[in-house]
């Protein structure tokens, strides 16, 4: 899962990105509304994290203009403005979520997972679960068929994203534009590696290869 | 403080009366007069006329009938003479058998003496010497008809008087009506600012109210300008204090902290403290409680917005609704209003099992808004509690004591009365009482 944050405040970017990337997401960051209206429209986010206070061009304008541009991408308003007339001109403005400055972390997690779920029309489970696993986020393991498997970070981020996307093909590069940020270093042998890991911890029926397309995700249910 | 249009009736009253009997009075005095002068002239000339009808006759002086007038010979019509010698005294046959007072002073007398057959005499007296004698003539003349016609003339000019007062007030009211048109326009339109209908008064009035009403809407614009710009400025301050503040309730969940509970636990608790502090007092701030007259929140305009907000938030399924009179107009503020209903609705959607409900109604003492849900509701001792303090009863639904203590903060401002009782739904139901503007400022 690929994150934009659009917050100007360092340290609080800073705190962000650290816990952010450890709960498993890849993380971009911007402090300029400018950057961000073009960033957010071009590169293909799976959640965006927007405060409303930017330097160069204000929040609300820069959610404007990704609407008015069809940009779909959900949208979650971090803002200390809680008013309930700025959370309804968020909500105009096309803001999915709005969470008011400060905020515990958690409530952010519990947040950002909801929003990534609610995006994929995915039933509001306390629990990922797809292809008969349920995948525990806040421990990133997985339960399969009664049993508790350790994940890495590196396969707890390919697991998530593939039953984000149950039944679906995704190509090598798209699984890497959204489990690496901007900064990283594309290598689709990479991916090959961690999805042959999953696939001997949980069984090789769990992701199938469509040559010259990429890999399925619970084929078999589905 | 009376109506100018009273006081203007009254005065004007006050001055027609006064001026017109004064003036009524004088006219038929100096009219009195001058009739009073011309009978004297006449009087003088019938006892000088008396004078020379008296003769020397065979026993003396005696008067002589042909040279009598035949008024002084019929009975009672109203011309009589009584003629005072040193030693005898003479009347005229129309005075038949009674008496015509004498007088103490030549000349036409002050009063009227009483005639026969109740007629009031004028009574002229003349000294004369005839004939080596002294003589004292007194001529009257009835006086009963001139009275009577006085009468008429005063009964007739009062009806005239009071015709022409009713006339002028009449007219003075459309007059004063149609001048002080433009007012009675400044004094609606003041109503209507204050019911929230109108945003300024129209400023195409005469010259006498142009001061007044360009200085109320420069108020009004003064006071928007001003609580806009203050909204800004504590928007900007919570903005600063608050990113620090979500940097350190971040910090303060660092793995890093786990092995030292008890200094997170202290940590955690004064931030909260602080975070909650804050936002009561940027909230409270931020109300514009009675400042803005022409404030207004349009019910259809705004609630559609605000409920799929919270549908928004709690995004899980529940049935919210609104209920409110077509075109209803609250006239307060459109954020104060919104952070009332929000936090109340917010709170009703944390607790709802399905259901939240939201009725708005108008009466004749002001308006009424009811918050429900079907969630457990709060137990009838409980409730003074959560109302008096504000105090969160449960820990995991955040904000409920803090969201309740900004709905005191504005039902206080707007002079208002908030009570919790039980829902039809099953829940909590909140009812909040609000006097309409002008009735809030009597009370004052």
């Amino acid at each position: 899962m690929r994150l934009l944050l659009v917050e100007d405040h360092v340290p609080l970017a800073d705190e962000l990105l650290a816990s952010l990337t450890a709960q498993g997401y890849a993380v971009d960051w911007l402090a300029d509304g400018r950057d961000a209206v073009y960033q957010g429209a071009s590169e293909p986010y799976d959640l965006i994290i927007l405060d409303l206070g930017l330097p160069g061009l204000p929040g609300l304008e820069v959610l404007q203009q990704w609407r008015s541009g069809a940009l779909a991408t959900p949208v979650l308003i971090l803002t200390a403005r809680d008013s309930w007339s700025d959370r309804i001109a968020g909500l105009k403005a096309g803001a999915d979520d709005y969470l008011s400055k400060p905020f515990h972390p958690e409530e952010l997690q519990l947040r950002i997972q909801a929003l990534l779920r609610r995006a994929r029309g995915l039933a509001n489970q306390p629990q990922l679960e797809a292809a008969g696993l349920q995948l525990d986020e806040g421990r990133q393991s997985v339960v399969c068929q009664g049993t508790e498997i350790d994940l890495t970070a590196a396969e707890f981020r390919l697991l998530r994203y593939f039953m984000m996307h149950p039944g679906k093909i995704l190509s090598k590069s798209h699984l890497a534009d959204h489990l690496y940020d901007g900064e990283t270093e594309r290598d689709s042998n990479v991916i090959e590696v961690h999805v042959n890991h999953l696939r001997r911890k949980l069984g090789r029926e769990v992701i199938e290869t469509r040559r010259g397309q990429g890999y399925r995700f619970g084929s078999a249910s589905a | 403080m009376k109506s100018i249009q009273r006081r203007l009736s009254l005065g004007l009253v006050a001055v027609l009366v006064v001026v017109g009997l004064l003036l009524a009075q004088a006219l038929l005095w100096v009219f009195e007069h001058s009739l009073r002068e011309q009978i004297e002239v006449r009087l003088k000339d019938e006892a000088e006329s008396l004078i020379v009808a008296m003769v020397r006759g065979p026993q003396g002086f005696q008067l002589s009938e042909q040279r009598l007038s035949a008024a002084y010979k019929r009975p009672y019509s109203g011309l009589y003479f009584r003629i005072d010698f040193a030693d005898t005294t003479w009347r005229s046959r129309s005075l038949w058998d009674s008496e015509l007072q004498p007088g103490d002073k030549p000349g036409l007398q002050e009063g009227l003496s009483q005639g026969p057959q109740d007629q009031q005499l004028l009574t002229y007296r003349g000294d004369y010497q005839r004939f080596g004698q002294k003589l004292v003539i007194y001529v009257a003349e009835d006086y009963t008809p001139i009275l009577k016609s006085v009468r008429n003339v005063q009964v007739i000019g009062l009806g005239l008087g009071l015709g022409a007062l009713l006339l002028i007030l009449i007219l003075q009211r459309s007059i004063v009506r149609r001048a002080f048109g433009p007012l009675e326009n400044t004094r609606k339109q003041i109503a209507q600012l204050q019911q929230g209908q109108l945003n300024e008064l129209d400023s195409q009035v005469p010259i006498e109210l142009e001061p007044l009403v360009e200085q109320i809407n420069h108020l009004l614009a003064h006071t928007e300008e001003t609580l806009r710009r203050s909204r800004n400025a504590l928007g900007n301050l919570g903005h600063a204090l608050k990113t620090p503040l979500a940097v350190l309730v971040n910090l303060s969940s660092r793995s890093e902290l786990e092995a030292h509970p008890a200094l997170r636990k202290k940590l955690e608790e004064a931030l909260e403290q602080i975070e909650q502090r804050l936002s009561r007092e940027l909230n409270k701030a931020r109300l514009a409680g009675e400042a803005l007259p022409g404030a207004h929140f349009d019910c259809a305009a705004e609630l559609p917005g605000l409920f799929s907000t919270l549908q928004m938030i709690h995004n899980r399924g529940l049935q919210l609704d609104w209920n409110a009179p077509a075109g209803l107009r609250l006239p307060w503020d459109r954020e104060d209003l919104l952070e009332l209903l929000g936090n109340l609705l917010d709170n009703a959607c944390k607790w709802a099992d399905s259901k939240v409900q939201l009725q708005l109604s108008q009466g004749s003492d002001g308006y009424r808004l009811v918050i429900e849900d079907d969630g457990p509701g709060i137990n009838a001792e409980r409730r003074e509690d959560v109302l008096n303090r504000g105090i969160r009863l449960d820990e995991q639904v955040s904000g409920h004591g803090l969201g309740l203590g900004i709905v005191r903060d504005i039902v206080d401002a707007w002079g208002g009365d908030i009570s919790l009782g039980e829902s039809s739904l099953g829940g909590l139901s909140v009812c909040i009482l609000l006097p309409s503007r002008r009735l809030a400022i009597k009370a004052k």
